[in-house]
């Protein structure tokens, strides 16, 4: 097995009849628009803040989970485009949207970049060497003083008006976090995507079929950074600030461990991980300044007792019903 | 007014209103305060010292003010800028704390400060030097209390430096903002009094070897040294040196920092005599700075550092300010004027101070010396007074404002 | 030179200093039924491989339909029409059987590079897909997970694959290694029902299955060609029948 993560699912179609999953899609809409109305001012802020992340660790699922190569550097990738926007809006001074695409733009370029010189290795070798590029990128930021704003980082000029409270925020956020879902939804199900399941299975088998595979590995890391891009662009609104720790390694980390506490290969188990790592991470610190501990703690139960993450596990318990 | 116009001013009181918590403290209930400290990461132990000197000071005062209960909420900011800024919008959003206390590193501060200047929330700050905060960059809201800016006390060092008659210096210092800053002031003011800038290194930060800049700084003809270290790079530092033979041959300068209680307290032979300039001398022979030391020393079994003694004044100064308007704290332009509006005089300083027009205090500033006190242990004691010293020194403001911040492309090096 | 389908002129594979595959040349006719036979060690994989590109000839050459492959990767030479199944079984366990079909399909297909668009296989692919299975004698198991196939119908699978997208040469490494007679029988007769427009090489052990199968016969040893014949000379052959009863005498 090339890929230490790969998965072992059955995949999701086989499980839930078509109807079944528009029904449980809808209920999901409806408590997400709905959930402004129930939850206080700060809580809606970490709402948005487990979508802005949901989109971040399904870009990495989209290559651990469908392609079978985990890539610990899209932590990076993500702050690269968290640093474009607000560099493009307080010092040049451009507007949100010319600088969201520019971020975009330049996650995907930086994706492109590390694909050309990770593609070829696979399993830890390919993890050592995105963590690598991850690395070069948190140095750029850290040593690149007049452009980054070095240790200190860049503050940015403040939320537009319409997105200032929190509430027209997550809105924002939902409206941005949805169509991409579904975007992404539909790259790991198309016939590209399907491809990427060949290759995480058997490489040997692909090549012999037609495929290049490298070039394929390449547009899926391409793509995948874009995704992480819109996450990372999102974060630049959400923050409005960034420095070198938006893009040290632990931000790749925290994505990877959202992805997997979710379920590697669930795609949708993202924004369950997400919620789980953030919340926590909030509870948690309210009572122990020992919250990273607690929070390792948890990873190592969710690794012993549901490997396949939490989605993965509810997934295979309702195959096993049937 | 018309119906619209009616309607507008209701929207725009109510948006003015939405961020803005503080309003809606009712009366009589506890003033909330939200102290932000590093409890985990890289500068931990400075974060300790920082809950020490703060809640030393409320304990003190039976957790009262200005007839209120007060409420600390102490939040860990993990070293990082971006769970700093999640803990204050907590502290701020969810908890409805009055008012933010602390951090330490400067990118938790200027992330904090970032963060507030939206909503207005007041700030103190008696750790982040970051010169722009109370310059440039000014938030009303910010509040250097208890604190300094960066290159505030490297100017009168420079001063005294000159005065004794040194005129070449070389400086080695953390390549980062709180580095050039410091050493943009001591450049400035050393080569604009007819001083020589020798050499400049630049490190980065938790360099562990010193010995190639060392064998440098030997072989330019300084005839002084100045050195801006933080924490275990300074403790690096000051070993190598003395190790290099250095001490005996070329006078050690240094940013407060360097010489700090957080830094000797650990230091053998190696730390004395180094000269250093602060508003603090936990050596200095005044009755409310020993008073202060000894109350310290005896709960926490050790010297107070920059870390400690900053916040407790920080928090004296603000308690001084919210018992004069009676506790009132939700009125926050009253309350931020109140503040910079209060003098104090009899803080562990040991001599007054008061705020300057753009939030950074002016203070009296000693020129230290690091030397063994009765006890065996090295402390900083006063060698020389700079009354009333500014953050702008004698500059007029709004022309000093003109020049660029520093940084390692600019230190305001005159060229002769 | 082109009555040929596939020729190979000395062709030999180094691995370092072993030399697996040495100077071997053979030409296979459109529409022929060959097997290369040969004890463990004698080169047969890895000819396979120099033949579809796993491995690179590091001498000789490998031309197909008159087209030099030599140096070619492998996904270029399927696009030539090379087919291939694996002596180990080389599918997608965790997808369907209809999802291994379905990228087998789609190799040689633009729709590869659909990012956003349905995975559904239009009619033309269906039907190219319902025939390869039929072909393997897998209809009906499309909706099953290939890791929960019998062994068996695994390697029919692994022939439905190969044959999706039409390939003029297909290798057939050992189809049917590890099965059972019954099932050897269903694999046999498989082989025997593919169109005579396909080429087919096959690497196999069974010499009974062999010689119901082919036309021909190729019998490599220590990685040297050894042998040609019709299927009933090469069994009354002495040197095929040394090396076959381990004693292989060396070669001048």
């Amino acid at each position: 097995m090339t890929a230490p993560l790969a998965s072992t699912l059955p995949p999701l179609e086989r499980n839930l009849p078509r109807g079944r999953t528009l029904g449980w899609l809808a209920a999901l809409a409806v408590a997400l628009v709905g959930l402004p109305l129930v939850l206080p001012g700060y809580q809606v802020s970490i709402a948005a803040q487990i979508l802005i992340f949901s989109v971040l660790a399904m870009s990495i699922d989209v290559l651990a989970g469908f392609a079978g190569r985990t890539p610990l550097c899209h932590g990076a990738i993500f702050g690269a485009s968290t640093y474009v926007v607000i560099y493009w809006t307080t010092t040049l001074g451009g507007s949100l949207w010319a600088g969201a695409l520019l971020g975009i733009l330049a996650a995907t370029a930086l994706a492109a970049l590390f694909a050309l010189l990770a593609i070829r290795t696979s399993g830890v070798y390919f993890l050592l060497l995105t963590l690598a590029l991850g690395m070069i990128v948190w140095g750029v930021c850290l040593r690149w003083t007049s452009v980054t704003g070095g240790e200190n980082g860049l503050r940015g000029a403040g939320r537009p008006a319409f997105l200032a409270d929190h509430v027209s925020f997550y809105y924002a956020v939902l409206a941005v976090v949805a169509p991409v879902t579904f975007a992404i939804w539909r790259f790991v199900h198309s016939p590209f995507g399907m491809t990427l399941r060949g290759i995480r299975d058997s490489e040997s088998r692909m090549r012999a079929l037609g495929y290049n595979v490298p070039l394929h590995l390449f547009l899926a890391f391409t793509i995948s950074g874009a995704f992480a891009g819109v996450a990372g662009a999102l974060y630049a609104v959400f923050n409005d600030f960034v420095s070198p720790s938006t893009v040290q390694l632990s931000q790749s980390v925290a994505g990877l461990l959202m992805a997997i506490t979710g379920g590697i290969g669930t795609l949708l188990g993202a924004f369950v991980g997400a919620a789980c790592i953030i919340l926590l991470e909030n509870v948690v610190s309210l009572f122990t300044a020992r919250w990273p501990t607690v929070l390792g703690l948890a990873f190592i139960l969710i690794m012993i007792f549901a490997p396949e993450g939490i989605v993965g596990r509810a997934r295979l318990a309702l195959a096993r019903r049937r | 007014m018309d119906r619209r116009s009616f309607l507008k001013a209701t929207a725009l009181t109510a948006a003015g209103t939405f961020p803005m918590p503080g309003l809606v403290r009712a009366q009589g209930a506890p003033i909330r305060i939200g102290l932000l400290a590093p409890l985990t990461g890289v500068v931990a132990a400075g974060g300790r010292e920082i809950v020490d000197g703060f809640s030393l000071f409320w304990d003190e005062r039976g957790r009262q003010v200005g007839g209120s209960k007060v409420e600390l909420i102490v939040e860990d900011d993990a070293s990082n800028p971006d769970t700093a800024l999640q803990k204050a919008r907590r502290l701020v959003e969810q908890s409805k704390v009055d008012m933010l206390f602390g951090n330490l590193l400067a990118n938790t501060g200027l992330a904090v400060a970032n963060y507030v200047k939206t909503n207005g929330t007041p700030y103190f700050i008696p750790v982040i030097a970051a010169d722009d905060l109370t310059q440039r960059a000014r938030i009303r809201n910010v509040i250097r209390a208890g604190g300094y800016s960066a290159s505030q006390f490297s100017r009168p060092l420079a001063d005294w430096a000159l005065k004794q008659g040194y005129r070449k210096v070389a400086m080695i210092a953390q390549d980062y903002a709180f580095g050039h800053e410091q050493c943009g002031g001591f450049a400035q003011t050393f080569t604009e009094g007819g001083g020589k800038v020798v050499g400049q290194f630049w490190h980065p930060l938790n360099t562990s070897d010193f010995s190639p800049y060392l064998g440098q700084v030997g072989s330019l003809g300084a005839d002084v040294v100045f050195a801006m270290e933080t924490g275990a790079d300074s403790t690096r530092l000051l070993q190598q040196y003395a190790s290099f033979g250095l001490k005996e041959q070329l006078p050690l300068l240094g940013a407060q920092n360097a010489t700090d209680q957080s830094v000797i307290r650990t230091m053998g032979p190696e730390c004395e005599g180094v000269i250093t300039a602060a508003h603090f001398a936990e050596g200095a022979d005044l009755p409310a700075t020993q008073a202060f030391v000894k109350t310290y020393s005896g709960k926490f079994g050790k010297i107070p550092s920059l870390y400690a003694f900053s916040h407790y004044v920080g928090a004296m100064w603000v308690a001084k300010a919210i018992e004069a308007i009676g506790g009132k704290v939700e009125d926050r332009p009253l309350f931020l004027d109140t503040v910079l509006k209060t003098d104090l005089p009899d803080s562990p300083l040991g001599k007054p101070v008061h705020f300057d027009a753009y939030g950074n205090p002016v203070y009296d500033v000693f020129i230290r010396k690091v030397v063994k006190n009765k006890d065996g242990k090295y402390w900083n004691v006063p060698i020389a007074t700079y009354p009333q010293v500014s953050q702008f020194w004698h500059y007029d403001p709004e022309t000093f404002m003109k020049q660029p911040p520093y940084s390692r492309d600019f230190q305001g090096i005159k060229k002769a | 030179m082109t009555e040929h389908l596939l020729r190979l002129d000395g062709v030999g594979v180094r691995f370092g200093g072993l030399k697996a595959v040495d100077g071997v040349s053979l030409a296979v006719r459109p529409g022929e039924r060959r097997a290369i036979i040969g004890p463990n060690g004698a080169g047969k994989t890895t000819l396979f491989n120099a033949i579809t590109g796993v491995v690179r000839a590091t001498s000789g050459r490998v031309t197909v339909e008159g087209r030099d492959v030599t140096r070619a990767a492998p996904h270029r030479r399927a696009a030539f029409g090379i087919g291939r199944t694996f002596q180990i079984t080389n599918l997608f366990p965790t997808l369907t059987v209809h999802q291994n079909m379905e990228i087998a399909l789609r190799g040689l297909s633009g729709r590869k590079f659909s990012f956003f668009g349905s995975a559904v296989l239009s009619d033309e692919e269906h039907a190219a897909a319902e025939r390869a299975l039929g072909l393997t004698r897998l209809s009906g198991r499309s909706r099953a997970l290939v890791r929960e196939l019998s062994y068996g119908e695994q390697r029919q699978l692994e022939m439905a694959m190969a044959l999706a997208t039409a390939p003029r040469l297909l290798l057939l490494d050992e189809p049917a290694a590890g099965l059972s007679p019954a099932e050897r029988v269903i694999v046999a007769d498989v082989i025997r029902s593919l169109p005579a427009t396909i080429t087919i090489v096959l690497i196999e052990h069974d010499m009974d299955l062999v010689l119901s199968l082919v036309d021909w016969v190729t019998c490599l040893s220590n990685g040297r060609f050894l042998a040609e014949g019709a299927p009933g000379e090469i069994r009354q052959n002495r040197d095929v029948q040394d090396v076959y009863l381990g004693r292989a005498r060396p070669h001048a």
